[in-house]
């Protein structure tokens, strides 16, 4: 019963920093990406239409680590495959 | 390069991500589907799905304010495209981890993954594009 606390307690703390390092890390970067692009938009405004693709591809991309960080906290979340252990 | 793009190059750059998407998703459930039968294929699938319809929502969102000319409108368009992105995965994912009783979570996190990297494949058509 102990051992079913503790691994669903590391879990609750494991979710958290995936969730908050994953969301840190694509809010850096995407701050980066955004002031790029306003620069170069302030530099050459007839790119933006050029430009305005590329930055929502790779803003996809950015986010992409985010998502699967998302995915995998949902799978400790609801499907925890730690937990089959004490089961046993 | 011109510098001006064409607006209909820019929607069939869209379209090239979501064609992607799927591509990746389909592969990766076949491959569940070879490795460890139908539940990990579906699974897989779902959240290939997950990324394609979010993805889908955000492309209709951006496509919108492809016409926008001022930098922040732009930019604030293509955050709130990607905001609306992420709850839209993070509700189906939810909705099928809690629904789907056979879910096989490895194949249902390879789906999501591949989707969600495949999308930048689309950039070499950009390249190609400008």
């Amino acid at each position: 019963m102990e051992a079913l606390a503790l691994i669903q307690a590391y879990t609750g703390v494991g979710i958290g920093l995936i969730i908050g390092l994953g969301a840190a890390g694509a809010c850096i970067g995407i701050g980066i990406m955004c002031a790029s692009f306003l620069e170069g938009a302030a530099r050459q405004p007839e790119m933006i239409p050029a430009l305005q693709g590329k930055v929502f591809l790779l803003l996809g991309l950015i986010d992409a680590s985010f998502i699967i960080g998302v995915g995998l906290a949902m799978m400790f979340a609801f499907a925890n495959p730690l937990l089959s252990v004490v089961a046993k | 390069m011109s510098g001006q793009e064409n607006p209909a190059a820019g929607v069939s750059l869209y379209r090239n991500m979501l064609r992607w998407q799927v591509m990746a998703t389909m592969a990766v459930t076949l491959l569940a589907y070879a490795a460890a039968g139908l539940p990990a294929a579906l699974s897989a699938f779902m959240g290939g799905v997950s990324v394609v319809v979010g993805a889908w929502f955000a492309t209709k969102i951006a496509e919108k304010g492809r016409s926008k000319t001022d930098p922040t409108a732009v930019l604030l368009n293509l955050l709130k495209a990607e905001a609306v992105k992420i709850l839209i995965i993070a509700i189906i994912l939810f909705v099928v981890f809690k629904l789907y009783q056979a879910l096989v979570p490895f194949a249902l996190i390879a789906g999501l993954a591949a989707a969600a990297l495949f999308s930048g494949a689309a950039l070499a058509k950009s390249q190609a594009n400008v």
